[in-house]
């Protein structure tokens, strides 16, 4: 039983979302097709998808709903995955030749540079990953042990948050009432929709992989979500870390371990985003403030460091200067736009304002008008959820 | 006008807590705003932090969370500046041709000033993959109607509160932490919680109307006659709490 619920876990925690993680690499230049962002594609897809699902269900069927929603979501999941890996398989067997490694195929974008290429005029360092000398794998080293002691602490240690009363248990509800946020959480009477809740569906996708796994909820919750959020927290500061250490990838390990060391020692207050990260992981507040918003900041200084004139490199590293790949930036920023509705509702306005900031700074730097018209698409879900939530709220 | 911005300055403070770190991010954002030749790395870890941190302290902004209802929450603004990341990046490029030491001096310096997450009070030993406290397991498992059975009512003391709907939502209660939490009223939490000792006859009361078919009490909690002369049932004492049924509700 442990087992396959382990196998369970691997499944839809990482399996499917790699799958569907190809579907977006698609759209991505080669440098960024790494194991990493093709990952953390995934989940924006599959978070995107469960908000449409799960905000359908809970407003829509009134009896049973998330176990419609969990056949609706595992259906789309499943084709999705299936779709990624077989158009993956797809490339990589065309692309395939004798002695070709297959996992830099999968992931070209985590091909490290060859020394010719170092040395080459043409060569911009900033996008080829780095051959790391053994001090800095000393550094990756020390980096990996905090981790793995942060991991080990989320596992043994118990942080008591109040909020879970009510968070915890929407999740615990949906896996064993089968309701979508129509139970009161605290007393266990029926309710109305608390539509300032309801919306951020997020305690209903871990409700989801506690159904799949057949683990209890608050088991997912408070053990199992800290094992996936810190990870997936830290692949995303270190691709902020690779753009801004730009050709002095030796200190990526230095600014990943000042930065685990700053999560770990961020515990000021009660109000810090390390605090949330360490102590309320599972909260959708907390997946705002250290998933959504650092997420923001990476694309943003993706588009900045995407700014300098298209070249040879460029449209090599574009397929050629494909329109969808120039622009995939502004397409991830509409999946984590939904992404952030289901983390919580003051989330997905402090992610589209974070977005509005930097879009307009992009604007003065560049002086691109055709960056307003992007924008604007790219935070069309934040309008409909504002919308949803101003209507039912009225 | 001032007595807002004080009020956000206070937040910020409460932000900090103990000062350091945030200290420590205005002095690398200042770093970046002066060292920083990369424009575009500048615009975004810089200047954007600089625009978000002005319009926090700008009073406008607090009238308009104020009036949509957000006032408790302002404090997440300061979520929007990438600190860790500032922090990180400055005392990189700081330490950019000195690595040994800069890796050195810059994680004292977080050491230091920070203040570690698992020394925080409420961080506490997993006393089970669930990560609540094992004896509101156990009451629960005690309790717990059986598949196929009704579900069942049951008053707790405000220490096991918050954990016995994460465990088992077949169990309901009279009230949740937002009555304590909110100080709203509820007629078994005013009999069960609020007197220094129960009045026996009151509680029975608010909890038949409440329809709580158990009630679980510490041992040692002051009553003025016992439970069980009541005519309550006394089922067992789990680590310390009496679990208590009341006949009239069992169906």
């Amino acid at each position: 039983m442990v087992v396959l619920s382990a196998l369970t876990l691997i499944l839809w925690l990482f399996i499917v979302p790699m799958g569907i993680g190809f579907l977006v690499q698609r759209i991505l230049p080669r440098t960024k097709k790494t194991v990493g962002i093709t990952f953390l594609c995934g989940y924006l897809l599959s978070f995107a998808v469960f908000e449409v699902i799960a905000i359908w269900c809970m407003f829509k069927i009134q009896y049973g709903a998330f176990d419609k929603c969990s056949v609706a979501y595992t259906g789309m999941e499943g084709i999705l995955a299936v779709i990624g890996y077989a158009l993956r398989i797809w490339d990589v067997q065309k692309a395939y030749y004798k002695g070709a490694n297959l996992f830099y195929l999968l992931f070209p974008g985590d091909e490290r540079a060859k020394p010719e290429a170092m040395i080459s005029p043409r060569t911009d360092v900033r996008v080829m990953k780095f051959q790391y000398s053994r001090e800095s794998l000393l550094y990756w080293g020390i980096f990996g042990l905090i981790v793995i002691f942060q991991l080990y602490k989320a596992v043994t240690m118990a942080p008591f948050d109040g909020d879970d009363a009510y968070y915890v248990v929407e999740s615990v509800l949906a896996q064993q009432v089968g309701v979508m946020n129509t139970i009161h959480p605290y007393t266990g009477s029926s309710t109305a929709l608390d539509l300032r809740h309801a919306m951020a569906v997020f305690t209903l996708w871990i409700a989801f992989i506690a159904k799949m796994s057949g683990i209890h909820a608050t088991i997912v919750s408070h053990t199992i979500m800290p094992l996936l959020i810190l990870p997936m927290t830290y692949l995303i500061y270190l691709e902020i870390g690779r753009i801004l250490m730009g050709r002095r990838q030796d200190m990526l390990p230095i600014y990943m371990i000042f930065v685990s060391l700053l999560t770990m020692f961020g515990n000021t207050s009660i109000y810090t985003a390390e605090t949330f990260l360490m102590m309320r992981t599972w909260q959708g507040k907390s997946m705002t403030s250290n998933f959504v918003l650092p997420f923001v900041v990476w694309l943003f200084l993706w588009m900045f460091d995407d700014c300098r004139k298209p070249g040879f490199l460029w449209n090599e590293e574009t397929g050629g200067g494909s329109r969808i790949v120039r622009n995939s930036t502004w397409i991830l920023l509409f999946l984590l736009n939904m992404t952030a509705g289901i983390m919580s509702s003051m989330g997905i306005v402090f992610g589209t304002g974070l977005a509005g900031l930097f879009s307009f700074l992009l604007l003065i730097y560049t002086r691109d008008f055709r960056i307003i018209p992007k924008a604007i698409l790219s935070v069309i879900p934040t309008g409909i959820y504002l919308s949803v939530l101003y209507v039912f709220l009225k | 006008m001032y007595g807002i911005f004080m009020e956000c300055w206070v937040i910020f403070k409460l932000y900090g807590g103990n000062g350091y770190l945030l200290a420590l991010y205005v002095a690398s954002m200042l770093y970046l705003l002066v060292a920083e030749k990369d424009m575009r790395k500048k615009l975004v870890m810089a200047v954007a932090p600089l625009i978000i941190l002005v319009g926090f302290f700008a009073p406008f902004t607090r009238i308009v969370f104020a009036a949509v209802k957000e006032g408790d929450t302002y404090y997440r603004i300061l979520w929007m500046i990438p600190m860790t990341v500032s922090i990180a990046y400055a005392g990189c490029k700081l330490f950019m041709d000195h690595k040994r030491i800069g890796l050195a001096v810059v994680s004292a310096i977080i050491i230091l000033g920070g203040s570690i997450v698992y020394k925080n009070e409420y961080m506490l030993k997993a006393e089970n993959a669930y990560h609540i406290p094992q004896v509101v397991v156990d009451v629960c498992d005690v309790i717990s109607p059986e598949e196929g059975e009704p579900r069942v009512r049951a008053v707790f003391p405000s220490e096991l509160l918050h954990f016995v709907r994460q465990y088992d939502t077949s169990i309901l209660m009279p009230y949740g932490r937002d009555v304590p939490h909110n100080q709203y009223y509820n007629a078994v939490h005013e009999a069960f919680e609020k007197p220094e000792v129960i009045n026996a006859g009151e509680l029975l009361e608010a909890t038949r109307q409440a329809q709580c078919r158990y009630i679980v009490m510490y041992k040692d909690r002051a009553i003025d006659v016992k439970l069980e002369d009541m005519g309550l049932t006394l089922v067992e004492t789990v680590g310390g709490y009496n679990i208590y049924e009341d006949p009239e509700l069992l169906q």
